[in-house]
């Protein structure tokens, strides 16, 4: 099977060597940091103090939320988020910032004139019109499957700490996680539950001493940034029969239209209405048949 | 010596009147049949032959000339047997010429003289009586499926000997005597959604698309029980009206698919074609057009089970009667149309290996891979299906109890059976019935855009639902009608009259799969 790559206007594409002004300041603190850069975008934004968001490529509905979330936190702070535009939870990343005006780097793993994956064509434009692409390859270059670990130690290096958001045991996300920590870097994991395959990679992380995120301003308080008094604490009112639905999903995480029925004795046709206006409301999450608490 | 009986020839589901000439001639011993007869009727020939000779008569040593009027349109199928015979025994003088005149002959001879059952027997006696035939002679097996028409009198008959001796006097044949007692046979379905535990919401979700024959399609994990319940569903549709018996007892007829056991259909067929299913076997074709499994499942269900397994071009044949409800199929000898009102039920895995999604397996597909999987259903075929329905499967601890919010033990929701689900869904059925007798339309899925206008007007609220819907659930626009659809349905499960927020709410669950689609 032919691969098929979106050739990229190679007039936007700049370099910037090890040593020059522009060279990402983080970057000269890493054990072997690239020589060269080639980038699209403003290089500035490099320098900015910024946070690192993988996770995996196959990644379940609370994985993309909570990288959209974290994306979407952190952009409220002016933070750049640092991801590595693959599918799932970097795409996600990268759109929680993009949505939300905050800046965004990609960091490939080929040359900079490849969209790959190429379904990410879009997702890259609109990284580009407020963000920065960048690699260390030369355009042309093929997405080869040992430069994604190398690419790894520069998402962490260009980041004051990584948030691995859904990783399984196997996950190159670990290995960005431990190119941080050789870097000597902040390690943030998503706890998730333990009987989820998607999450034995960060909860193990957690074991090992990377400090767990419970709710999306923990990364703020982390950082060691004044919160903003301004957050927006959005009062929402629930009928009485919504709140019983609601308390079920609290108590259950994440649950299925059948066993919330199980739970509260509520017919089926009651209970998936009152999903839909939860969901409305933006309580609620659903996905796959699968429904769980947003807030 | 010169002949006529009356006869009948199929062509799609209507028929028409066939003259069945007869000459004997002297000459060289010759049996020619003109009138542009295919292989089956150049074939009856020898079958007559000997049917003649095995009954008793003589056949008649001379130069044999049949012709079927109008000669100018193909004639086929084994059912001229019987009349052909009768017009050669009429001009040999076995049978009293003026006897004859007013019957129609149907049926197929074997070599000792009986007959058999023929295919189209329904659509034939349908074609005979609308050109005002009143007595038609038939096999016996076809007898009780041609009773269906209750102004023509009936008289079947077992062997070409019988036939000979009631037109000489006797009484071997009598008109069939139309049984009252087992009118209303209604078959208990042996799959029942008592087997089913759990899954209330996907019952629920079945039960809406029973109601007014919206499209659905079932997502879910190997062995969370999609082929399971979409089996079921036959067991909750509504009874069928004498009309559609009558037309899907036709479409059967013509496919050869009625048996002595089964001579008419009175429950809503329940079709299951393979994935490897080609695409004239699923929509109707043949040099002389036969009906496709989405004509046998008219007014019924049409199950795909592995949607992405079936062959794209075969799926992309299904927009066409999905949408206009009947397939055209157009042959050098003419177009002829098939009805084909269903209810189609698919199922798919989320992935290829299945298990995208499943709380305890793991997914070993690559993002790349479960694109292309999704990608073997077309956006528009997607778009003609209503509703999307995910299957979990069911945990052992669900099976048996859980606790609630208190931690007592579950309130239990008691499972319910196929007959209880069906009187809910017979009772919204009614209510449409009633509320589009001045249209053209029966239920619910069938709704235009301008009769929607007049039936589905959403309150203000409503109204406001729907559009926070399309903004956070980003919904595509096609996505609109088929929710006021659904959420007119769910309205009448209950009987409201209006289409309120609750219905609407639950209409927007059954459209998972836009997100899924979007989601990768």
């Amino acid at each position: 099977m032919s691969l098929k790559y979106e050739k990229i206007n190679t007039e936007r594409i700049k370099k910037v060597q090890i040593g020059e002004e522009d060279y990402p300041e983080m970057l000269n603190y890493i054990g072997n940091p690239p020589e060269k850069l080639y980038y699209i975008g403003d290089i500035k934004i490099a320098s900015m103090p910024s946070v690192a968001i993988v996770g995996a490529r196959k990644a379940t509905a609370y994985g993309k939320w909570a990288a959209y979330g974290f994306a979407k936190k952190l952009s409220e702070y002016e933070i750049c988020v640092v991801s590595g535009m693959a599918y799932g939870i970097d795409a996600y990343a990268h759109k929680g910032a993009v949505e939300n005006q905050g800046k965004t780097i990609a960091v490939l793993g080929c040359g900079i004139d490849t969209c790959y994956p190429a379904s990410n064509l879009m997702l890259r434009e609109n990284i580009l019109k407020e963000g920065l692409i960048l690699s260390e390859y030369e355009p042309g270059v093929p997405p080869l499957p040992y430069r994604f670990p190398m690419r790894n130690r520069i998402i962490s290096g260009l980041s004051i700490g990584t948030i691995i958001i859904e990783a399984g045991l196997s996950s190159g996300s670990l290995i960005t996680a431990e190119c941080a920590a050789e870097q000597g870097r902040n390690i943030y994991a998503l706890p998730g539950n333990i009987n989820s395959m998607y999450s034995f990679g960060t909860n193990k992380l957690i074991q090992d001493g990377a400090t767990p995120l419970i709710v999306f301003d923990d990364i703020i308080d982390e950082l060691g940034i004044k919160k903003s008094s301004s957050g927006s604490t959005l009062e929402i009112v629930l009928g009485k029969d919504e709140r019983i639905v609601y308390e079920a999903i609290l108590q259950s995480g994440e649950t299925t239209t059948d066993s919330i029925c199980r739970r509260t004795g509520k017919l089926p046709s009651d209970v998936n209405a009152m999903v839909t206006i939860l969901e409305m409301k933006g309580l609620l999450q659903t996905a796959l048949g699968k429904i769980f608490i947003a807030k | 010596m010169y002949s006529q009986v009356i006869s009948g020839t199929l062509y799609g589901l209507a028929s028409e009147q066939v003259i069945v000439e007869t000459d004997l001639s002297a000459g060289l011993p010759v049996f020619n049949v003109v009138g542009l007869p295919d292989a089956t009727v150049r074939e009856s020939k020898e079958r007559i032959r000997a049917a003649i000779m095995n009954s008793g008569f003589k056949f008649p040593a001379k130069r044999i000339t049949i012709n079927l009027a109008p000669a100018g349109t193909k004639k086929e199928g084994t059912h001229f047997d019987l009349p052909i015979a009768i017009g050669v025994m009429t001009s040999a003088g076995f049978i009293e010429k003026n006897q004859t005149a007013g019957f129609a002959f149907l049926g197929e001879l074997s070599l000792d003289g009986c007959v058999n059952r023929i295919n189209g027997a329904l659509p034939l006696v349908i074609g005979l009586r609308n050109q005002g035939i009143e007595k038609i002679i038939l096999p016996k097996a076809n007898a009780e499926e041609a009773s269906a028409i209750d102004d023509v009198m009936l008289y079947p008959a077992g062997s070409l000997k019988d036939i000979a001796s009631y037109f000489d006097g006797g009484n071997e044949i009598t008109p069939y005597e139309r049984s009252k007692k087992g009118q209303p046979k209604l078959i208990r379905n042996e799959l029942d959604f008592c087997d089913v535990a759990g899954q209330e919401s996907v019952k629920r979700a079945l039960q809406i698309a029973a109601a007014a024959s919206h499209n659905v399609l079932l997502i879910g994990s190997p062995g969370a029980g999609k082929t399971m319940m979409a089996r079921r569903i036959s067991s909750i549709l509504p009874a069928m009206t004498y009309d559609e018996k009558l037309e899907v007892t036709k479409i059967y007829s013509i496919a050869g698919e009625l048996s002595d056991h089964r001579p008419m259909i009175t429950a809503r067929p329940f079709r299951s074609p393979h994935h490897t299913i080609s695409g004239s076997a699923l929509v109707g074709g043949g040099a002389s057009p036969k009906p496709g499994e989405v004509s046998l499942a008219h007014y019924g269900v049409l199950f795909l089970d592995e949607l992405p397994e079936f062959n794209r071009y075969v799926l992309e044949m299904l927009r066409q009667p999905l949408e206009d409800e009947r397939v055209t199929i157009s042959r050098i000898k003419g177009s002829t149309a098939f009805p084909s009102k269903f209810l189609l039920l698919a199922s798919m895995n989320p992935c290829p290996c299945g298990y995208y999604g499943d709380p305890t397996h793991e997914c070993s597909c690559s993002p790349t891979q479960i694109r292309n999987y999704l990608s073997k259903i077309s956006g528009p075929l997607l778009d003609r299906i209503d509703m999307h329905i995910e299957i979990m499967p069911v945990k052992y601890r669900e099976l048996v109890e859980i606790e609630d919010l208190d931690g007592n033990a579950a309130k239990s929701i008691p499972v319910r059976d196929s007959e209880c689900m069906r009187l809910e869904v017979e009772t919204a059925r009614q209510i449409q019935l009633k509320r589009y007798q001045e249209e053209e339309i029966s239920y619910n899925s069938q709704l235009t855009p301008d009769l929607m206008r007049k039936y589905c007007v959403l309150d203000k609220e409503t109204k406001k639902l729907m559009e926070t819907a399309f903004q956070q659930l980003s919904l595509s626009a096609r996505a609109h009608h088929k929710i006021i659809k659904m959420g007119r349905t769910i309205a009448d499960m209950e009987g409201a009259e209006k289409i309120g927020v609750r219905h609407i709410a639950e209409a927007i669950r059954y459209r998972s799969l836009d997100k899924l689609y979007r989601g990768l």
